[in-house]
């Protein structure tokens, strides 16, 4: 069983200052949620830079060498027809399908490192059942501090958190 | 008028009201009439589609020589409109053209429709559509695979690349919008149907950093694809030897004409939805000038594409070129819809190089609907009346379409409008989570 400290602000500046006290305080795993994107609150997380394109990378390598191979394999060994003296492996003629095939795996590649790396697609959060949280995602910014294992490390970082001016905070045990 | 991108500057809590309020609301006496003529259309289209394809496509209006016919006008001028969506949404994001945020869910649905309606010609235009997936290499047992070095198979992969990207697009832009639904739902029924579709998106910053990185990639990605779709679209016709086909000018005039009719297709839209919700203060003026100016310049090429059509059948001096461009396409059978195609895109556009009349809504709408019938002309120019005047006087004939052709037609047009009325209804379509971060922005800008 842990303790998670969740925050409500009214303005991502005073997230972003909040975000800098809890870390200045000893906090690890912090987390924002936030209405929109926010690159204020982005460079406070000092979060890694996403490895989506790594992932874009991959999927449009392997689709486009894929297809590539597909077209070779189906034109060129399989069933090699002779159309008007043009040669069976064509490159020229295999770059469309290629390219489509390149740019459709790479978004593909991109949707679903979003859904890995962003920890999407699950039925039950930590946060869901922190009240009033819904708010997250309307007009308002909340902060989650998580996990702190000692009722007295609780106290000194909602006494920390109190200090930021939040219009609320909260305390969510999680097994 | 003002030039505002968000006029009066709404707080995020007003903002979120409005433009997520937009599925609670009931639809009106006008959406229902809409909803009806759209439904009764798209009865059109299935009694059409059911009789051609249990009749065969001689039904249609099809012959020995213009052979490709509505079907394949239908299917670019669809696929055309689709382009000005992903124009908006991918194209104007890399160049952070902020004013397009307003507008940008609503171009992106207007992309995904109209290539469901573009998708349907070449299936029954296959003759046998049931067999449709012999342009895909499955492991067929008879062994016989698609010839990739034709342009069937290109066009099969770049318009199935297109529409699944514009899908993801839209759908991961839709994301968070879903997810303030799912949290703000009056009834639980639509909490847990919003909350399905929302894939447990709560907002937290990890979530929206891969987001932003994606989103941005995904933009890139798309792009070329607005340049690669119609360019492969346009090989169908650049590669065969048709007189005013085999020209090395189709790729770029093809997407130049497709983002101008697309365009339109967006003022055609955009303008009324603005009106009957409200959004003049979201969908601004600047907006509609804008639009109206990208239709200028798009126009300006594709009027040069004509010119330079006509400049080389005579430089060519291949008579059957000069006869196609000079006689056949002016004065032959069907020369009404060239000069139809000639007034509505070259002429009438270029009464877009006034301001009045960029900022007047009726004439924009107006000039907005008389571009799209210029672009279906133009389509119906380069396909039926190239096909009539090929090589051999002895092969020339006329073409016109059946009632099944025009039905079809109608059909696709209501199956569109029927989709949209939907989407105007279920989903809000205005980005809502972008248009907060673009008023914060604004904000920001207003105090520095």
């Amino acid at each position: 069983m842990t303790t998670h400290v969740f925050a409500e602000y009214d303005d991502p500046r005073a997230l972003a200052h909040a975000i800098d006290d809890v870390r200045a305080w000893g906090a690890v795993r912090v987390e924002a949620y936030l209405p929109y994107h926010v690159p204020e609150i982005e460079r406070a997380l000092a979060a890694r830079p996403s490895r989506v394109p790594y992932a874009v990378l991959a999927g449009g390598l392997g689709g486009a060498i894929g297809a590539y191979a597909l077209q070779w394999l189906l034109n060129g060994y399989l069933y090699p027809l002779d159309v008007g003296g043009r040669p069976p492996h064509f490159p020229l003629a295999f770059v469309p399908i290629t390219f489509e095939m390149g740019v459709l795996f790479a978004s593909f590649a991109a949707i679903a490192a979003v859904f890995v790396g962003g920890r999407l697609l699950r039925l039950w959060y930590a946060s869901s059942d922190v009240h009033g949280i819904e708010s997250a995602t309307g007009w308002r910014f909340w902060l989650e501090v998580a996990p702190l294992d000692r009722a007295a490390d609780v106290d000194s970082l909602v006494e920390v958190v109190q200090r930021t001016h939040p219009i609320v905070v909260r305390r969510q045990e999680v097994t | 008028m003002s030039d505002a991108i968000l006029a009066g500057l709404p707080s995020e809590a007003e903002l979120q009201r409005r433009l997520l309020g937009t599925p609670a609301r009931r639809g009106g006496r006008g959406w229902r009439i809409a909803f009806a003529i759209s439904s009764a259309l798209t009865l059109l289209l299935v009694i059409c589609v059911t009789y051609t394809v249990s009749t065969g496509i001689g039904v249609w209006g099809n012959n020995i020589p213009a052979a490709w016919a509505l079907g394949i006008v239908h299917f670019v001028w669809w696929i055309g409109i689709g382009h000005a969506g992903t124009f908006i949404s991918a194209i104007l994001y890399l160049f952070e053209q902020r004013w397009r945020t307003s507008i940008n869910r609503f171009a992106e649905a207007m992309t995904l429709f109209a290539v469901l309606q573009a998708a349907l010609f070449p299936l029954l235009h296959l003759g046998r559509p049931w067999f449709f997936y012999w342009l895909f290499p499955y492991p067929a047992v008879m062994q016989v695979w698609p010839q990739v070095r034709s342009a069937l198979p290109w066009d099969a992969a770049a318009v199935t690349t297109y529409f699944t990207v514009s899908l993801l697009f839209w759908y991961l832009g839709l994301i968070p919008d879903l997810a303030s639904l799912r949290d703000h739902a009056p009834t639980r029924r639509r909490r847990i149907i919003y909350g399905l579709f929302a894939l447990g998106w709560r907002g937290n910053a990890t979530a929206w950093r891969h987001y932003r990185s994606a989103y941005l990639i995904l933009a890139g990605l798309a792009t070329p694809l607005v340049l690669s779709v119609h360019s492969i679209v346009s090989s169908d016709f650049a590669i065969g030897l048709t007189p005013g086909w085999h020209s090395t000018i189709f790729p770029p005039f093809f997407v130049a004409g497709a983002i101008f009719s697309g365009f339109a297709m967006v003022l055609v839209l955009v303008i009324p939805v603005r009106a009957v919700f409200g959004l003049q203060d979201v969908i601004t003026p600047r907006h509609l000038d804008n639009c109206a100016k990208l239709m200028l310049v798009t126009g300006l090429i594709v009027v040069y594409g004509y010119v330079v059509e006509f400049f080389m059948a005579w430089y060519s001096g291949d008579p059957a070129e000069r006869y196609q461009f000079f006689v056949g396409r002016p004065f032959g059978p069907n020369a009404p819809v060239f000069w139809t195609m000639v007034a509505c895109n070259v002429v009438i556009t270029q009464l877009l190089w006034l301001r009045r009349i960029r900022r007047s809504v009726a004439a924009l709408f107006v000039i907005s609907l008389l571009v799209n019938v210029g672009m279906w002309c133009e389509r119906f120019v380069i396909i039926v009346q190239g096909l009539q005047r090929e090589f051999l006087p002895s092969k020339w004939h006329s073409y016109s379409p059946t009632w099944v052709d025009l039905g079809i037609f109608a059909g696709t047009i209501g199956f569109f409008s029927l989709l949209f009325l939907i989407f105007l209804r279920l989903l809000p379509f205005v980005a809502t989570s972008e248009m907060k971060e673009l008023r914060r922005e604004l904000a920001h800008e207003e105090h520095a």
